[in-house]
């Protein structure tokens, strides 16, 4: 699998990534690139709960906005530095993670969806609320961003382009390791079959609560990471929206893969994106409808995802060639 | 030696009694046999050994340990494992992976240590590790599936399902196994075959306990036998005894021979 020519190949995809945004000069597609990169994580951290972990979360919104809302409140009251706010918004979303861990020791499938939507859906309403601290729906303004060195700043799409990509291959590492792991075979014989993994010594309560609070951080991170970017919060970040962003993009990738939800953000950030043109057309909302019809279709006829489609693709490939 | 006792184990679901004081003793290195009509309580009493329940009244001792209420991976980790009637294998994951993740050192091992082992480990997946890769194969070959190594397991025929729980299941290093139904559902051939399998398993000195309906696995296995009958133990001891035993000849054919 990792001959030479992969190699290149890995090396030619890295190359192209690193470059991307020299490539295109255009601001508003380097948005998007950051836009995707930054789903990237989100996706991925979803996916590892519910694609290795098969704990069905529909409040994953809640974790973004959670390292959103703690990263910006941090920097514009008390004056925390951005780089420490991104881990602190990380850390925070991780306890709530933990939290939100507790309930799914006793409820799965869609009950424990309905438990994580609520979840979700109060914070929502807090951060409504709450106005003297989040300026509720006006959102939050005026984030810092991260402070700059070298002489760069990183308050332009090109060199943000770079933060996101280094967050993401970070978390992208630690997803890897983690779900090629003891860890991530424990947590995919648990989605398998509990009761078969009761037998073989897997502690379903702890690991459920220790893969949602992994999950949590990276969800946390992500949303920190998209305050700084922004600079503009909203409590739209913990609407079931995000966390249906986020279960489309990681479906029709492929879900429980590690490509998966990287494909997936990519595409949809720039499908979603595309599709806002259409609109200013046709004036209705078709993007909701071309996501809806794109995730049926997925689930019916391409169970897997990309991802899975791409690897039967292969498969049907390498049969031939043995039958030759 | 003793390993495993029960004493006056009873359960009861609501109002319906499962079980009622059944007294069962297994020695070190023994085969018992567990046999009994539909519904006479056989699989609810290794899921109270395993742990999957807790007994209503009763003690389960393993080891010189009340067990009773102990949850079942902790059980496991002390070293008994099981299989299930209907198959619990982890379907979307591979022949060799499902036997790697039993292998997974349990008692030392919580989730966290996993999570902070993943980044410090030379092998950066752990079914690439030579040494666990190794022992799995090993386990796979004494059942006669390691040519299915990197099969989905849910690709595997249904006799091969069988035998890879009881690879899983060996391979959490048991000294007692609990087999459920180990050959419901195979042909002769294949029933041959698993006897032949549960043989060698007791050979290496692995105490088991085992259901089964299929009449000539159990008299060629068991060292000795228990009869569950509505709950209850009607009989116990050699397999020949007991398969003239009139209460067990009345349990499984009706009153007619009693009367």
């Amino acid at each position: 699998m990792t001959g030479p020519r992969q190699k290149l190949l890995w090396a030619l995809a890295a190359a192209l990534t690193l470059a991307l945004p020299w490539l295109i000069s255009d601001r508003y597609i380097q948005h998007l690139l950051v836009m995707s990169l930054i789903f990237v994580i989100f996706a991925s951290s979803w996916n590892l709960l519910t694609g290795y972990a098969g704990q069905l979360n529909l409040g994953h919104a809640a974790f973004f906005g959670i390292g959103a809302y703690t990263s910006a409140l941090l920097a514009l009251k008390l004056g925390v530095p951005p780089w420490i706010g991104l881990f602190l918004g990380g850390f925070l979303a991780a306890g709530s993670g933990f939290v939100l861990g507790i309930p799914s020791l006793r409820l799965s499938g869609p009950y424990l969806a309905i438990t994580t939507i609520g979840f979700a859906e109060i914070l929502r309403l807090v951060a409504m609320n709450w106005v003297s601290l989040t300026r509720g729906s006006l959102g939050l303004y005026g984030v810092p961003p991260l402070p700059g060195f070298f002489g760069i700043q990183f308050t332009t799409e090109l060199t943000f382009y770079y933060v996101a990509l280094a967050g993401a291959a970070l978390a992208l590492f630690c997803f890897r390791r983690l779900t090629r792991s003891e860890f991530g075979l424990s947590l995919q014989a648990m989605r398998e079959d509990e009761q078969g993994a009761e037998s073989i010594g897997v502690s379903t309560n702890r690991f459920k609560l220790t893969v949602f609070t992994v999950s949590a951080f990276f969800g946390g991170f992500s949303g920190a990471l998209l305050a700084h970017y922004q600079r503009l919060i909203s409590p739209d970040l913990l609407s079931l929206h995000e966390t249906f962003q986020a279960l489309t993009m990681t479906i029709i990738g492929g879900l429980g893969t590690l490509t998966g939800p990287v494909i997936g953000a990519v595409l949809l950030t720039f499908l979603s994106e595309g599709l806002r043109f259409v609109e200013d057309v046709v004036k209705i909302d078709v993007r909701l409808i071309i996501y809806g019809a794109l995730l049926v279709v997925t689930i019916l006829f391409m169970r897997g995802g990309i991802v899975g489609l791409w690897e039967r693709l292969r498969a049907g490939r390498g049969q031939d060639t043995e039958e030759r | 030696m003793k390993l495993l006792e029960t004493q006056k184990v009873s359960k009861y679901f609501g109002g319906l009694c499962a079980l009622k004081d059944v007294d069962l003793s297994l020695n070190q290195g023994e085969v018992m046999g567990l046999i009994g009509p539909n519904g006479a309580g056989k699989t609810t009493l290794i899921n109270i050994i395993s742990g999957a329940y807790h007994p209503s009244e009763g003690k389960v001792i393993y080891d010189g340990r009340n067990i009773s209420r102990l949850k079942a991976h902790q059980i496991n980790v002390l070293g008994v494992a099981r299989t299930f009637q209907v198959v619990r294998i982890f379907k979307r994951l591979t022949v060799l992976e499902n036997v790697l993740t039993a292998m997974v050192d349990r008692g030392r091992e919580g989730p966290w240590k996993l999570v902070w082992g993943s980044f410090f480990r030379r092998a950066c997946a752990f079914n690439q590790d030579a040494a666990a890769c190794a022992t799995a194969e090993g386990l796979l070959a004494s059942v006669g599936l390691l040519r299915y190594r990197d099969e989905q397991a849910e690709n595997l025929p249904y006799a091969m399902t069988k035998r890879l729980e009881i690879a899983r299941a060996l391979a959490t290093r048991p000294k007692l196994l609990l087999l459920d139904e180990p050959s419901s559902g195979l042909n002769p051939a294949e029933q041959n075959e698993q006897i032949k399998i549960i043989r060698q398993i007791n050979q290496q000195g692995v105490t088991i306990l085992i259901i089964e309906h299929v009449m000539k696995v159990i008299m060629d296995i068991s060292h000795r036998l228990i009869v569950l009958h509505y709950g209850e133990k009607i009989a116990e001891g050699a397999p020949q005894e007991v398969y003239r035993d009139p209460l067990v000849v009345e349990a499984y054919l009706g009153g007619e021979a009693h009367a």
